[in-house]
């Protein structure tokens, strides 16, 4: 085995970089495909919700006897949500522009306003007057707000990560991709609860 | 030998090699973790199918009872398709991608040994089963109600819920790595149309696994909820609908099988161009066609329930139907591939042969399969059980040893031993023909799958005692396959980088590469980067950037080359 | 433990011995040394525990789920451990990458910074 090197040539590539960054950053391909395979979990979630929907005759789909939904709750919940996607957008366009003290104040009026959604969801989930063993209605009811809280909270969890980040400094406008992978997830997890309110307490 | 060995063999870092493993995220090393772990796993459920196949050979309970022997066949199917051959694709895929893009790793080192460590873990979590008291005992397909809570109080099959859902997750954080390498890390001047097949079939792999197993995942909790918090999903009894449980599993179920089979078909369009001296014919054609397979995927996933009554018959059969379509071509692709070829049957080939002979058989009885008349008489037989095993193992398991074949030189340095891969080859083929063929007899004459026990008088025996003789062939024949691996690596025939003399990158370094694989690449300007370097326009000596203007991107056919002398 | 849980025991810790055998073995193959270095411009992420300890964290959350008794939401001696080592897997994993966002940020070279 006679160990030839390669002999210099004018065509011959250069040391291997990773490629130039072109195009969306690594590291938000990977969030966006995540975000694809969640979508794709709710959608099974979603499946079951219908499924059970449409096996009861018209008009009688609703919360066992003794239970109730909190429609006026539910909106507001949807307010609280919308607007801290709308917060969450602000920060972003700050670090973009380089402005870490803007964004610190933006993600934590984020952070606030999802926690403050969780605390909600849970009051509400304490004043139904049903469960998850409360027939379909109440499996379903709970599996898919349930999932849609847990991931609401982990997105919580990315916002405090990125709050504790950009207050140390680690942030700059051309090093921020965390905070814009954040803010995807966080962007996804609002447009799930849209479809789940939309889904659960008009498509009825 | 032409080589192009562009620095003396890598050595491994050897501070303790427990540690380096334990904490290793170089692709290569993951790749090799994952291989080995699936066939830790194959044989244990190999072992399992010896014990069906025992108990089934003649009448009569003789070695396990009712609920053992259902253990055996649920613990056998989710075994081999999840913890083997799923993970052993993977474990090519994490080694040979990055090194066929010219990249330095995958996109996400951690993440992908984070994959790799669920895998054991998860496995151990499903096998676990059998020591509280049973493991899982459904069927691998789980259906409702059978698995819920009245009937299957087990917490072997908790157990397998939850292990499944950890391994599930492991699948679909390597499917984002897989995505995002290919996308995001390819070597300059490697367009999408210049990957090479292996890479495009793991492409579309990954986005079947990101789309359809979090379905699964889906349907696993609504189960675990079923079955643990008095859920309502599947319980009629409580208002839940079983049959929705087979629509959330096969429409992870049936992508599933694709996810099995097109790497595999990636691994065979990889060894038939090399030892049949020639380009692979109508790559882009293959491209579409392995494109069109994964989409049509998702439409078909009620063919496994025409017998519920549930379901739109015509719909579902046409679409099955039509699926054979693209499978169709590449199976002329593979076969105007060796057409005039200057075939070369090394054990890596013969396994590629092998593969597109059973896995004919096996997709022909797939397409009878989609007719509903004709699988209306023979759902729940034998003639799914040898469908699917020539689907399984006549496709993708062939095209796993000849991946294993192919590839060990570049992993290890050695060639494994030619006349014992040979051996592994015959008594492997035979018997995997021995013990399934008479399976599509049995179907007809309807027997039906997943029992213990039959009638003596039904006709049967004879069939399922050869089937049994085959079965153990096959476990025969791994015999001479553990000697050779075991061997070489003791003192087998060192190789350089590139002793089949191949078209793509991972044979343009060395073998086995250095931790960041390449210290330099080749020009790359077609899908066979490494043929241009090494032969020119035919003429060795010819330096390769002349062939820039006159880039060929379409091989002349009947490109032949020189057969080298080491090639047996 | 039953007969068949002991069998299939005694054959996973035989598939252990022979692959440990097999590990040992192809550990000696090839000259022992320093990692050869990358080109310039290629950084190599480092070795990690976090894995692992994720892994070990994930199945203990999980098999607090399986083995759960009746009347509890999960088995407080699996799924405690469980969530704690999950926590600290995660803030590892986390400092983990702050630290090499910052040998990306003030080092020679310019990285997608997707060490992850």
């Amino acid at each position: 085995m006679s160990a030839q090197s390669m002999p210099a040539r004018p065509a011959e590539q250069p040391h291997p970089k990773v490629p130039h960054q072109q195009g969306m950053p690594t590291a938000l391909v990977g969030m966006l495909l995540f975000i694809a395979s969640e979508v794709m979990f709710f959608g099974g979630l979603f499946a079951t919700y219908f499924n059970a929907r449409a096996a009861v005759p018209a008009g009688t789909w609703e919360p066992p006897p003794g239970g109730h939904l909190d429609l006026p709750l539910a909106a507001v919940l949807t307010v609280i949500l919308v607007a801290s996607s709308f917060t969450m957008q602000f920060g972003v366009w700050a670090i973009r522009r380089g402005d870490t003290g803007k964004l610190k104040l933006w993600t934590g009026i984020t952070l606030a306003l999802g926690v403050l959604f969780l605390i909600g969801q849970l009051y509400d989930y304490s004043m139904l007057g049903f469960g998850i063993a409360d027939g379909p209605f109440g499996t379903t009811f709970y599996t898919l707000t349930g999932f849609h809280g847990a991931h609401v909270f982990g997105g919580a969890v990315g916002l405090a990560i990125i709050l504790a980040r950009a207050m140390r400094g680690q942030f700059s406008a051309r090093n921020h991709v965390a905070v814009e992978a954040v803010s995807m997830y966080w962007h996804f997890v609002d447009v799930v609860w849209i479809a789940v309110f939309t889904t659960i307490y008009f498509l009825r | 030998m032409a080589t192009t060995t562009l620095e003396p063999r890598a050595g491994t870092y050897r501070q303790s090699w427990v540690l380096d493993w334990l904490t290793t995220v170089d692709h290569k090393k993951i790749g090799i973790l994952y291989i080995l772990n699936s066939f830790l796993f194959f044989f244990a459920a190999g072992i399992l199918a010896l014990l069906i196949r025992a108990e089934l050979a003649v009448p009569g309970l003789q070695f396990t009872d009712y609920d053992t022997y259902n253990q055996a066949f649920t613990m056998h199917g989710t075994i081999m398709i999840f913890l083997f051959i799923v993970p052993v694709l993977a474990g090519f895929g994490n080694y040979i991608v990055p090194l066929q893009l010219g990249a330095p790793d995958m996109a996400f080192p951690r993440i992908n040994a984070l994959s790799f460590w669920l895998l054991p873990l998860g496995g151990g979590l499903i096998f676990s089963g059998y020591l509280f008291g049973g493991a899982a005992a459904e069927g691998w397909t789980m259906y409702t109600p059978l698995s819920n809570a009245p009937y299957a109080r087990n917490v072997g099959t908790d157990l397998w819920i939850i292990g499944l859902t950890l391994v599930g997750t492991a699948s679909i954080l390597g499917a984002v790595n897989f995505i995002a390498t290919i996308f995001k890390m390819r070597a300059p001047g490697m367009t999408l149309f210049r990957m090479p097949i292996f890479v495009w079939t793991i492409l579309v792999t990954a986005t079947l696994i990101l789309l359809a197993t979090p379905v699964l995942t889906a349907g696993l909790i609504a189960l675990f909820i079923d079955r643990n918090y008095g859920g309502s999903f599947f319980d009629p009894s409580v208002g839940g609908n079983p049959i929705l449980w087979q629509h959330i599993f096969w429409f992870f179920g049936h992508p599933e099988v694709y996810i099995v089979i097109l790497p595999a078909m990636g691994v065979v369009s990889e060894v038939l161009p090399v030892f049949s001296r020639k380009p692979l014919f109508g790559y882009k054609a293959f491209v579409f066609a392995t494109i069109a397979i994964g989409l049509l995927s998702f439409s078909v996933w009620a063919h496994h329930m025409f017998t519920t009554g549930a379901v739109f018959l015509p719909f579902f059969a046409f679409m099955t139907t039509l699926i054979a379509i693209p499978t169709g071509v590449k199976m002329f692709n593979w076969l105007g591939t060796l057409w005039r070829g200057k075939l070369m049957l090394t054990t890596p080939m013969l396994f590629a042969l092998g593969f597109l002979s059973m896995f004919l058989i096996g997709g022909i009885s797939g397409v009878m399969l989609g007719q509903p008349p004709f699988d209306f008489h023979v759902q729940d037989t034998y003639f799914v059980v040898a469908h699917l095993h020539y689907v399984f193992f006549g496709g993708s398991v062939f095209g796993v040893f000849a991946a294993t074949y192919y590839w060990f030189p570049k992993m290890t340095g050695r060639r494994l031993n030619e006349p014992l891969g040979k051996i592994h080859f015959w008594i492997h083929f035979i018997g995997f023909n021995l013990a399934f063929f008479p399976m599509h007899q049995l179907g007809l004459d309807g027997m039906p799958r997943r029992i213990a026990d039959y009638d003596p008088n039904a006709g049967w025996t004879l069939l399922n005692f050869v089937s049994t003789i085959g079965a153990f062939m096959i476990a025969v024949s791994i015999i001479p396959f553990l000697i050779n691996v075991v061997a070489t690596f003791i003192n087998g025939e060192r190789v350089g980088d590139d002793p089949w003399e191949a078209n793509t990158l991972e044979w343009a370094t060395s073998s086995p590469p250095p931790p960041h694989n390449f210290d330099r690449l080749p020009p790359i300007h077609s899908e066979r980067p490494l043929f241009f370097l090494t032969h020119g326009h035919g003429h060795p000596a010819e330096r390769p950037e002349d062939l820039v203007e006159e880039e060929l991107v379409d091989e002349k056919p009947g490109d032949i080359e020189e057969r080298p002398e080491d090639l047996v | 433990m039953t007969d068949a849980a002991f069998g299939f025991l005694l054959l996973g810790i035989a598939m252990l011995v022979v692959l440990g055998i097999v590990f040992a073995i192809a550990s000696r193959g090839g000259p022992r040394g320093e990692h050869p270095k990358p080109p310039a411009g290629v950084h190599m992420p480092n070795p990690s525990f976090l894995p692992v300890v994720f892994s070990v964290a994930a199945t203990l959350i999980g098999a607090g789920l399986a083995f759960r008794r009746e009347e509890e939401l999960a088995n407080p001696f699996l799924m405690i451990p469980g969530l704690v080592l999950l926590v600290l897997a995660a803030i590892g994993w986390v400092r983990a990458a702050n630290h090499e966002w910052r040998e990306v940020e003030h080092g020679a070279h310019h990285d997608d910074g997707a060490s992850h």
